[in-house]
């Protein structure tokens, strides 16, 4: 069973920020189901900035947490919820 | 630790462009409230027209900066014309990319359809493709009868101009609603989309209830502008709404599901100083059409006006003359308003449709307000005033102050255009 | 409020305004019409404007005229005993005979002006009133706007010295934001409406030139000003807040431009704003010089030439 626990909530500048990368990363996976090989430039472009947007994805939640001091769980993760700023931590008993 | 997002609440907040492809002027059916005059067969936007409108807005991002866009795909019906859609959502994606567009970072795809071709294959595999930027909006208007009533199927002879008996109409609701399941089970937090006419007043009630029973726990609905209302509308509509009242309420159903007629902020008078913003978006919009053309909003397009020449803005040539915008941008509530309508008691939530405005207008101008719907906006005011009072009471003497009331009923987002 | 009555003479009367002169043949307004036109004036209690064709008009025609307090526009053809004379293009005044009293309407376009605005000075010297028409200011670019600006600079150098030494003849683009106090515009479909020789009323004479069917009403029926309300400032979300009360703020070119009769286009709005501040130059400087409309404020430094672009400030 599936259990959310409200346990932070950020700013929203930090969730805007958040949201555009999660907004971009939505846009880059779709656009990899598109975009082959045979178009070589943008293929590498979307290969960089699929690598790029991931690694700004877990930066924030490694420093929001670290900021934030929130609780984890084993095997849990954490989840914000844009319309509130509310971080959850959601884990599965 | 993984972080994860919540998926279905994923939208920037800031300002959002609409811009909408009125990719077929052609649909299935004939629903007798339809504002689509000029309906037909052979407009069809081709791929070339459509590149070059992206290429167009793509290329004058300074004039385009809002932080988001919606691209809205309208018809007829725009999932007739699924195999361009998807071919114009893939050059979008890619231009946007291509060109580090700031909309890479904030998009979606909108679409409102009849519901007919949803489970096809075609669509389907559409949806899995573009599913994170997908909106869809089923327009399904309640229980059989109030939707066999006006969502008809076209018949060959009503393109000649023959209209069919009634008994011969043939509805379309089983045809929709056998997709309801899969729509849900894909889009949980989906919305409907109805319109009540004068002849479907009296299943209002039981057509929300319905959609509700079916799942759908967000209802936007709304009375068409046009002037078609008949004496004793209001009573009949103020009836249905106070009945709808009482089974949302008695029932339990404010805590999850919503309900667009009922809204807390309306019915109040407006000051012109302060509460001066134009209703509807029209100018702030952008549609282009089959033959490139740009207009301030779909309903400027020849096929949705009866009495007025279109509204052109500009086309895919030439791009957009801004002179043509300037008045939907400086055009405010009571500048367009007559003096009934600035003093009104009740005029906070009166809507109106630029659009309508301007084909009922007696000369050819969005400065003058139509006012068709005025009687049935104060009898929705009234049985408003009486679901809130009533909620409010019901709340209270369950414990619940007026103040944390809104915590325990589902608001709805009602689309304005 | 209806203060005015233009009554066009014939389908060829000189356009004075912004429209051109686009029907060639002529057709004269017929007596009887004229007769009636002139009565429903008085009746209005109206001021009538004749706007004359380049050719001499009947006696009978003269003697109704001067049956009723009029004012008389012509073209300078035959400019005899008129209040208003119009000439087309700059190079038309060099071979005018300039007459105390009158006022000159100078129908002009970009390429004209630019080329030989000096001659405006030539007659400044001499005529009481010069009233520019700017013919194809809604095809102004950004070039041109800095090419008007000039114009306007170097104009209210020689109106400047013109003043100071004495002599106050009133060239519209430059001296009259200085001594109004609020909006003065054209005032079509509000303050005025036009009698043309169909016997129908119009807005103002350009959209009967563009359209017959344009009538809002008729010497029959009376007047049918449909949403009149939009002819006025107040209904004009733009004008209202703006202070270039010099502008024309011609309704025609607002429908040409923006489709909207209530809403100009925004080359309109900076040619009037680039006038509105050589007027503010122009003021500051004589001020230098003597005492000069002391009951009248500074025109304030505004930082913007389209209303539009502050329009979030409302």
């Amino acid at each position: 069973m599936v259990t959310r626990k409200l346990i932070g909530q950020v700013t929203v500048d930090e969730k805007n920020e958040i949201q555009m990368l999660f907004e971009r990363r939505n846009g880059l996976n779709e656009l990899a189901k598109i975009l082959t090989a045979d178009n070589a430039e943008l293929y590498e472009k979307l290969v960089k900035d699929l690598g790029e947007t991931g690694t700004k994805f877990q930066a924030w939640w490694d420093t929001m947490g670290e900021k934030y001091r929130w609780e984890s769980a084993e095997g849990g993760n954490w989840e914000i919820n844009f319309d509130t700023c509310e971080i959850y931590l959601v884990t599965n008993e | 630790m993984i972080g994860k997002d919540n998926h279905q609440n994923g939208w920037l907040t800031g300002q959002t462009k609409s811009i909408t492809f009125i990719v077929t002027k052609d649909c299935q059916l004939a629903c007798k409230y339809c504002y689509l005059v000029g309906k037909n067969s052979k407009e069809r936007m081709s791929g070339e027209v459509a590149k070059q409108a992206i290429d167009y807005i793509i290329a004058h991002e300074s004039d385009f900066l809002e932080e988001s866009v919606v691209w809205d795909f309208i018809g007829g019906e725009p999932f007739l014309e699924i195999n361009l859609i998807d071919q114009i959502c893939d050059y979008i994606k890619i231009e946007l990319f291509k060109h580090n567009h700031h909309w890479f970072n904030s998009f979606r795809f909108v679409f409102t359809t009849n519901g007919i071709n949803y489970n096809s294959d075609k669509v389907q595999s559409f949806i899995k493709k573009h599913k994170s930027h997908l909106n869809i909006t089923i327009t399904i208007d309640g229980t059989r009868r109030k939707h066999d009533l006006n969502r008809i199927w076209k018949t060959k002879e009503m393109e000649k101009g023959i209209m069919p008996k009634p008994e011969e109409e043939r509805g379309s609701y089983d045809d929709v609603v056998k997709n309801i399941p899969l729509y849900l089970s894909q889009f949980p937090n989906a919305s409907a989309k109805v319109t009540i006419s004068s002849a479907d007043i009296s299943y209002i009630s039981e057509s929300v209830l319905h959609l509700y029973s079916l799942g759908i726990h967000e209802v936007n609905i709304n009375c068409v502008f046009e002037d078609v209302w008949n004496e004793g509308d209001d009573l009949r509509f103020e009836e249905q709404l106070t009945e709808l009242a009482d089974a949302i309420i008695d029932g339990g159903y404010y805590k999850d599901y919503a309900c667009s007629f009922f809204t807390e902020h309306m019915g109040k008078p407006l000051d012109c100083k302060l509460q001066n913003q134009n209703w509807c978006g029209a100018g702030r919009m952008l549609a282009v059409d089959a033959a490139g053309n740009f207009y301030p909003c779909t309903r400027f397009a020849q096929y949705s006006l009866r009495e007025k020449k279109a509204w052109i803005i500009g086309n895919i040539h030439d791009g957009i003359d801004q002179n043509k915008l300037r008045p939907f941008l400086t055009l405010d509530r009571c500048t367009q308003s007559n003096q009934e309508c600035i003093e009104c008691e009740v005029a906070e939530g009166c809507a109106w449709c630029q659009g309508e405005n301007y084909d009922a207008a007696d000369t050819p101008t969005v400065y003058q307000r139509a006012t068709a719907i005025c009687k049935m906006h104060k009898a929705r005011v009234r049985a408003n005033n009486y679901y809130w009072n009533k909620l409010f009471r019901k709340l209270e003497l369950e414990g619940i102050a007026k103040e944390e009331a809104e915590k325990h009923v589902k608001k709805s987002n009602p689309e304005i255009c | 409020m209806l203060q005015y009555l233009i009554i066009l003479l014939d389908d060829t009367s000189y356009s004075y305004c912004h429209y051109s002169d686009i029907k060639t043949e002529r057709r004269l307004i017929g007596l009887d019409t004229l007769k009636r036109g002139i009565l429903f004036a008085m009746k209005e209690n109206l001021n009538i404007q004749f706007v004359y064709p380049d050719y001499e008009l009947p006696e009978a025609y003269r003697e109704v005229i001067d049956s009723i307090d009029h004012t008389d526009i012509k073209p300078s053809a035959v400019s005899d005993g008129a209040d208003v004379v119009v000439v087309n293009g700059c190079r038309s005044l060099e071979q005018m005979t300039v007459d105390i009293g009158v006022s000159y309407v100078l129908r002009t376009d970009k390429s004209d002006l630019f080329a030989n605005y000096r001659l405006i000075m030539e007659v400044l010297t001499q005529a009481t009133r010069v009233n520019v028409v700017l013919t194809d200011v809604e095809t102004f670019t950004d070039d041109d706007f800095a090419g008007y600006k000039r114009v306007l600079g170097e104009l209210s150098e020689n109106v400047e010295k013109l003043y100071v030494g004495g002599k106050t003849p009133q060239l519209n683009i430059l001296t009259d934001r200085m001594m109004l106090d609020r909006m003065n515009n054209c005032g079509a479909g509000d303050n005025n409406l036009t009698l043309a020789p169909n016997g129908k009323f119009y807005v103002c004479p350009a959209f009967y030139m563009e359209n017959e069917t344009n009538d809002v009403g008729d010497l029959d029926s009376g007047l049918h000003v449909k949403n009149k309300q939009l002819y006025k400032l107040d209904h004009a979300p733009l004008c209202r807040i703006c202070d270039a009360w010099q502008c024309k703020r011609c309704v025609w070119l607002n429908r040409k431009t923006t489709l909207e009769v209530n809403t100009p286009g925004h080359e309109q709005c900076v040619a009037a704003h680039l006038e509105r501040n050589a007027s503010r130059e122009l003021l500051s400087n004589i001020r230098k010089c003597a005492t000069f409309l002391p009951e009248r404020e500074e025109i304030k430094e505004i930082t913007y030439l389209d209303p539009f672009e502050i329009k979030e400030q409302w």
